[in-house]
């Protein structure tokens, strides 16, 4: 494999009038804390915000909003804000912190949320955590992911009173538990005797941040999310990072030999290592057999495009476009040096660019989230959707599921009923 | 008379064993001064979303059609998952892609640039502009813009390229109304810009279905082509987000179907305008009665026997066509349903939920099955919601087991709250968001209305006209039996 010399440029606005797939700020800030268990969510913009809200990562969450109707958005929403959040305590005394978002329309009348979290931080007793992520104050979701990491470490991390009795105890930054992909994780992570504290935020309830300063180490698995929280905390607290990846035998393996070290658990890590590759390698051969050589197209939310790549490359494919909304320059590195030579790499592919590589390119597989996901099967290109729902892809036994999952889209039999697809695919 | 005692299986109806519904572990009686929705700030689980959507929804529903979103990346993205995880295909909607940049300065050179981008890569024959609350508060003089972006447009394209495109503004400011207002909006913006008039007379009616799935669309078609009429439905998504897979050969990638513009142009010619949704479409329809003195009827919508007798027999008096055997014969069919189903669904108690001409149409067919709608709520407040179950409480309410409580707006945590003080329930109907509170208060939901996201194929079943209210019937009496019966094999029906 030779890298490729020229990485897309990241971070750049969209263009106007492109059909994009970046969210905004708002998006990114739900995105990591939608899971925070034990919270409440205030959306404080007109109803819409909340509404769409309430189905990031999946699942339908209370969705609190403060509805801004044209009354508020010309005589202000400062007095509005302050009762919701007096009305969201007395209804749901049980929630241990508030999240309140100021939107768009909160951005640009000028609310002044921090003063009025403040205020109720004072009254109420419990963190209110003001989460400025208007849809314009950044160019993707990926600003928002950084607002809300920041919000994390200033108002929920480092609450709880010192404790020392946790000598074994390990933070996941960036891990979202995408289809239980944090219980493969701590499940290796338990078998060289470590125990994950908090997954920010797979697994992240308000005492579980309080106390996430008190792990050993932490294990960075998205970049893009978990670095800046990775740093905060190193600044704060002084707790080493590590990037880890679990995406892939290979990935995993290094990865547990690394986390083993700083523990000084080598011998049990090679252990596990072994018996897990031994059991993984028949199914991963059988695959390989079906997989090797077909060229498949990546294109999703964060930039784990990178340590996908990777894995598809471990199981013999090409990998002949790698994009991401909004990844980091690392990330495409990576996904280069495991592409085939000539294969692009692009940062916000936009909906055209994503056409023009299914037409032209054929690929064999496409991979990607929801909105690419339709587009794909219209060109009648197999598609797998990443993250994925209901089974875990990290972990050794996750890279089996990966790779039935590969399969099952390429071998669905709806293709064969295409047209003019897919014969060379199916062997003729 | 009313009815107080109704044998089921031989046992008076008061005396069968009333459960207590289960609360899940976590519930705790809440703060009943902030119960109601409108006692507080808050709204706890909106059952509306913004304006935005509707128009979208609307723009898609018409060939070679982009909506152009005037505002952040998010007001375009969230919007293209709602509609992609609804309707299974791919939604192409262009963003303006506001950052600091715009906020501080106006939307004007994202709306100029952008119209020309999407011109020239996209290559669409309307493009719907689309304005969100960012763009209406900080004041973006859209009518000026679009004027400078059409400028720019036939400087670069050339005059008649560039005239071939026709930009429609439908202004959607967030905060002033819900999705159900944004497509009423895009209705009259679309009629308004671009209906004309030629004083010839015909016989064509025009359609705005509102809010309903391509399933309803095809079935309203079915309707229109066995009566012999011929329509424009405006916004005709029935084939544009419910599109065969057929490889296309270019980029890019347009679904087949969707209204014309040629037929946009011809509706101020018809001989009348049906808004199916009063609330999301009856401007449009208004519009064109005051402009052209096109005959408007406005809702409502035709799910159930009495509302699709009412539209079949209104597009007889306009056309002068007679309804057909066939059309008759599935009456029937309904109607022989109802006949063999109703010892399932008297007296059941029924709640029902969503948008509110939607909710008002699945509450009158509920009164016509013999069933109590206990209570029926619209996310988006509407006069003409409140004036349709009223009615139809009117009509049946000596069948009532008990007064129907009407939420006019509101919020889903109200609903809920007050679905828990009721003794019993055996159904609601409302759309995928009252998952949780079917499974809080274990009762059977049967999805109908937007946004149903996590099941297959509801996008493609009509609930309207007599074989949507059959499909619809079956879904309510099969929702019943699987959740009392759900492993009888044996049970015969």
């Amino acid at each position: 494999m030779e890298a490729l010399p020229c990485l897309p440029g990241c971070g750049a606005p969209t263009i106007p009038g492109e059909v994009s797939s970046r969210a905004c700020p708002y998006y990114g800030a739900r995105w990591l804390l939608a899971l925070v268990k034990g919270a409440l969510h205030l959306v404080h913009a007109p109803v819409g915000c909340a509404y769409y809200g309430g189905s990031v990562r999946g699942k339908a969450y209370r969705m609190l909003s403060t509805a801004l109707d044209e009354k508020e958005i010309i005589f202000g929403s400062e007095a509005k804000l302050a009762r919701a959040i007096r009305e969201a305590v007395r209804l749901f005394p049980e929630a241990g912190a508030i999240f309140v978002y100021g939107c768009c329309a909160a951005g640009l009348t000028g609310t002044d949320i921090d003063g009025i979290c403040t205020a109720a931080r004072r009254r109420t007793g419990r963190p209110v955590v003001p989460v400025g992520c208007a849809g314009f104050a950044g160019t993707s979701q990926g600003d928002g992911h950084a607002i809300a990491a920041a919000a994390l470490v200033r108002f929920l991390v480092g609450r709880a009173p010192p404790d020392t009795a946790a000598p074994y105890d390990v933070n996941v930054l960036g891990e979202f538990n995408n289809g239980g992909d944090l219980g493969e994780i701590e499940d290796l992570l338990g078998r060289l005797g470590l125990r994950v504290r908090c997954a920010f935020t797979g697994k992240a309830d308000i005492t579980a941040l309080a106390g996430a300063h008190h792990a050993r180490l932490n294990l960075v698995h998205c970049r893009r999310t978990g670095g800046p929280l990775a740093e905060a905390m190193a600044k704060e607290y002084g707790i080493p990072h590590l990037p880890v990846n679990f995406f892939g035998l290979a990935a995993t393996a290094a990865s547990l030999r690394e986390t083993a070290a700083r523990f000084g658990r080598e011998r049990m890590a090679e252990e596990i290592i072994r018996a897990a590759t031994t059991e993984a390698a028949p199914v991963l051969e059988s695959v390989r057999r079906h997989v090797t050589g077909l060229r498949v197209g990546l294109y999703f939310g964060a930039s784990r495009v990178g340590m996908m790549a990777a894995a598809f490359r471990e199981l013999g494919m090409d990998v002949v476009f790698a994009g991401a909304q909004f990844g980091l320059a690392e990330d495409y590195a990576a996904a280069g040096a495991h592409m085939t030579v000539g294969g692009r790499l692009k940062d916000d592919a936009s909906q055209w660019q994503l056409e023009d590589f299914l037409l032209r390119e054929r690929p064999d597989l496409f991979v990607g989230g929801t909105r690419e996901r339709f587009l794909a099967h219209k060109y009648g290109v197999p598609f797998m959707v990443f993250p994925q729902k209901g089974k875990p892809y990290a972990g050794f036994n996750g890279f089996v599921n990966f790779a039935r999952d590969i399969v099952k889209a390429l071998r669905a039999p709806v293709w064969q009923f295409i047209p003019g697809r897919w014969a060379h695919v199916l062997g003729d | 008379m009313r009815v107080t005692e109704i044998p089921v299986e031989g046992i008076p109806y008061d005396q069968l064993k009333v459960e207590k519904i289960p609360a899940a572990p976590a519930y705790a009686p809440r703060d009943p001064e902030l119960v109601a929705a409108a006692d507080r700030a808050l709204v706890v689980n909106p059952d509306r979303t913004c304006m935005p959507l509707g128009a979208m929804w609307a723009v898609l529903g018409v060939h070679r059609a982009i909506p152009f979103v005037q505002g952040a990346q998010g007001c375009t993205t969230y919007v293209r998952y709602t509609f992609c995880r609804i309707f299974k295909e791919p939604a192409t909607i262009a963003t303006a892609s506001f950052h600091e940049d715009a906020a501080v300065f106006g939307g004007r050179r994202n709306l100029v640039e952008g119209l020309r981008n999407l011109a020239v890569r996209y290559r669409p024959e309307v493009i719907g502009v689309v304005t969100t609350c960012s763009s209406e508060i900080i004041g973006d003089d859209m009518v000026s813009f679009i004027k400078a972006a059409r400028q720019n447009l036939r400087e670069e394209l050339g005059a008649e390229a560039a005239d071939r495109i026709a930009v429609v503004l439908i202004n959607t400011p967030s905060f002033a109304g819900s999705h159900v207002e944004g497509y009423n909006r895009a209705a009259r913006a679309f009629v308004e810009t671009l209906a004309m008039a030629r004083n010839t007379s015909s016989n064509r009616v025009n359609i705005i279905p509102g809010l309903l799935y391509p399933g309803d669309i095809r079935e309203i078609k079915h309707l229109l082509r066995e009566m012999g009429i011929e329509a424009t439905i405006l916004f005709d998504i029935s084939d544009t987000l419910d599109a065969p897979l057929e490889p296309p050969q270019q980029i890019p990638y347009y679904p087949p179907g969707g209204t014309r513009l040629a037929e946009i142009r011809e509706m101020g010619n018809a001989c009348a305008t049906f808004a199916l949704q009063a609330d999301a479409g009856g401007s449009g329809a208004r519009w064109l009665e005051r402009k052209f003195g096109i005959p408007a009827v406005a809702g409502p919508v035709p799910v159930g026997v009495a509302a699709t007798d009412d539209l079949l027999q209104h597009l007889s008096r306009f056309t002068g066509r007679d309804v057909p055997a066939a059309l008759r014969a599935e009456r029937g069919r309904l109607v022989d349903a109802m006949a063999d189903t109703f010892h399932h669904t008297m007296m059941k108690r029924v709640a029902v939920f969503g948008d509110p001409d939607t909710v008002a149409g699945v509450t009158r067919f509920v009164c016509e099955l013999g069933m109590t709608p206990v209570a029926v709520a619209a996310g988006t407040a509407s006069k003409r919601f409140a004036q349709e179950v009223e009615a139809a409480f009117a009509a049946y309410r000596e069948l009532f087991l008990d007064t129907p409580k009407v939420f006019n707006g509101g919020d889903l945590f109200e609903f809920e709250e007050y679905l828990k003080t009721l003794p019993r329930l055996d159904l609601i109907i409302g759309n995928s968001k009252g998952v949780d509170i079917a499974r809080e208060l274990d009762v059977p939901l049967v999805r109908v209305g937007f946004p149903v996201y996590d099941r297959f194929g509801y996008q493609k079943r009509p609930i309207v006209g007599y074989r949507g209210a059959e499909l619809l019937l079956y879904e309510i009496v099969n929702a019943m039996l699987d959740h009392r019966y759900p492993d009888d094999r044996t049970q015969q029906l």
